[in-house]
């Protein structure tokens, strides 16, 4: 039996070598993921205040409706990325998902009609860019070293030990992609105006690293 | 399973009201009294309330409704004996609650709560390593085979002593008026929890206190074994007196300074998890 780090899982959905699982674990993260994405569905963005530095003056920033529906369509699909990415028992098929939040999370604040958010997310997706490279590589990797990629069959321990270096540059490739330091500290995309949606970078991006936690620790 | 939710809810509240009393005192002032956390739960419960007109109206109830969920959930794997990952992912997933509590207000001292939740992020990655260090240890992140290993090897208190400490801090990150409690303080007036009020902040006050039941609980299962429920409410007790006390004698960091300090234990606790995989259980 294998050795499910997350819980034993409730059910297993399987593709052939591939198969996307709901152990506790998973099945709590998916049902965030989830949860997050209905949110961003049926929520309308707050008007968020903005008061002047040096006075008493404030104002509101609203968000145009055709500004809304590109964010929310985006929101969207990194809720839905997201959640591939918490299930699935596939390596590969984790890191497709995890550079989709890579790069829905760009489109989620680069639509912000603001310079300093749209830096952020420049420089953000520079980043998220590069990482894709120790992503992919890393994948790649654990291919190379153990000859398959399904996450159920680096749980028996029957395949030989995954390399270190495969390890570091799996996460390095989803810090890259979501995590701090590279994205937590833009405070400036946090702040944007548009709660439902810049919530889901946020929340993608844990919850990427989370699931990362259970996939290093396999094999 | 409802009346020991409801039980641990209060009982948190309780801590939550003896760390605030202690800290009070250690300060020589008065105080409130130890059950004020309950009183303003009950009181928040039954105040009028209404959702500002800045605010994004679903999210600004929903979080609260996650809130509540995600702790529950998180006592339910309590009990049961399941995964420490699954209270480790709850208690991170807790940043996004505080996050979107702060943004869906539209109010700034709301955002700038959320925002500093989640810089504040690097204060959860000593918990990771936490997580593995123990992983190694025990064979399992199972909460009952923990139990299991600390019957036959003695409590992890004493084998990772600096495992208990990082999650000390981790659990410290979290409590009101701490050194790290960037989230709320006052130059945000109340943080990312400013515009919820009467049953919203109900909520979150049920949240925190269920929360606050949930880590002690864990830290102690985790540290020190099977404990039967007085000695583990006494354990809990002794745990708030010690997180008072650190909240008493420190200063509120600046977010820069909290940041560091915390990221500054994550590196140390790499360099102890790396002693631990290649010198102790290669």
């Amino acid at each position: 039996m294998a050795d499910f780090i997350g819980g034993l899982p409730y059910y297993i959905l399987e593709f052939g070598d591939e198969l996307v699982y709901f152990t506790p674990y998973t099945i709590t993260l998916f049902l965030l993921a989830l949860a997050f994405t209905l949110l961003a569905i049926i929520s309308r963005p707050e008007r968020q205040m903005d008061i002047a530095f040096g006075g008493d003056a404030y104002r509101t920033k609203d968000i145009s409706i055709s500004e809304m529906r590109f964010r929310r369509f985006m929101a969207i699909a990194c809720g839905l990325a997201s959640m591939g990415a918490m299930v699935t028992g596939d390596i590969f098929n984790f890191t497709l998902f995890t550079a989709m939040v890579g790069i829905t999370n760009v489109g989620i604040v680069a639509a912000v009609k603001s310079p300093h958010v749209q830096d952020a997310a420049y420089q953000y997706g520079l980043v998220a860019l590069s990482a894709t490279v120790p992503l992919f590589a890393g994948a790649a990797v654990y291919a190379a070293a153990t000859g398959s990629l399904s996450m159920i069959e680096l749980m028996k321990g029957t395949l030989p030990a995954v390399p270190l270096v495969a390890k570091a540059m799996l996460v390095t490739g989803v810090v890259g992609e979501g995590m701090a330091p590279f994205y937590a500290a833009k405070a400036e995309m946090f702040r944007a105006p548009g709660a439902p949606y810049v919530i889901m970078c946020s929340l993608s991006s844990l919850l990427i690293f989370l699931r990362v936690v259970e996939v290093v620790m396999l094999g | 399973m409802i009346a020991e939710l409801v039980l641990a809810t209060l009982f948190g509240l309780l801590l939550l009201g003896i760390h605030r009393k202690l800290i009070a005192r250690i300060q020589r002032r008065p105080g409130p009294p130890v059950w004020q956390e309950i009183l303003h739960m009950l009181k928040f419960s039954f105040k009028t309330t209404w959702i500002p007109n800045t605010a994004s109206p679903t999210l600004f109830v929903g979080v609260v409704l996650i809130a509540i969920g995600i702790w529950t959930a998180a006592f339910y794997v309590l009990v049961s004996g399941g995964s420490l990952l699954v209270i480790l992912g709850i208690y991170m997933l807790h940043k996004i609650v505080e996050h979107g509590f702060g943004l869906s207000s539209g109010s700034p001292y709301g955002k700038y709560g959320g925002v500093r939740s989640v810089i504040s992020a690097a204060s959860e990655i000593p918990l990771f390593v936490s997580v593995a260090v123990i992983g190694v240890y025990s064979h399992s992140l199972d909460l009952s085979s923990i139990i299991q290993y600390q019957q036959v090897s003695g409590p992890l208190l004493f084998t990772a002593f600096p495992v208990a400490c990082a999650m000390f801090l981790v659990i410290l990150s979290k409590m009101p008026f701490g050194p790290f409690s960037i989230v709320e303080s006052k130059e945000l007036v109340s943080g990312y929890k400013t515009e919820h009020f009467g049953i919203w902040r109900a909520g979150l006050e049920v949240c925190n206190g269920l929360k606050t039941y949930v880590l002690l609980a864990v830290f102690l299962t985790v540290f020190i074994g099977p404990l039967t429920l007085p000695w583990l409410l006494a354990g809990m007790i002794i745990l708030i007196v010690l997180l008072a006390f650190s909240c008493a004698i420190t200063p509120m960091m600046s977010p820069f300074d909290s940041v560091t300090i915390q990221m500054m234990v994550t590196g140390m606790m790499l360099v102890y998890a790396a002693i631990v995989l290649v010198v102790v259980h290669p």
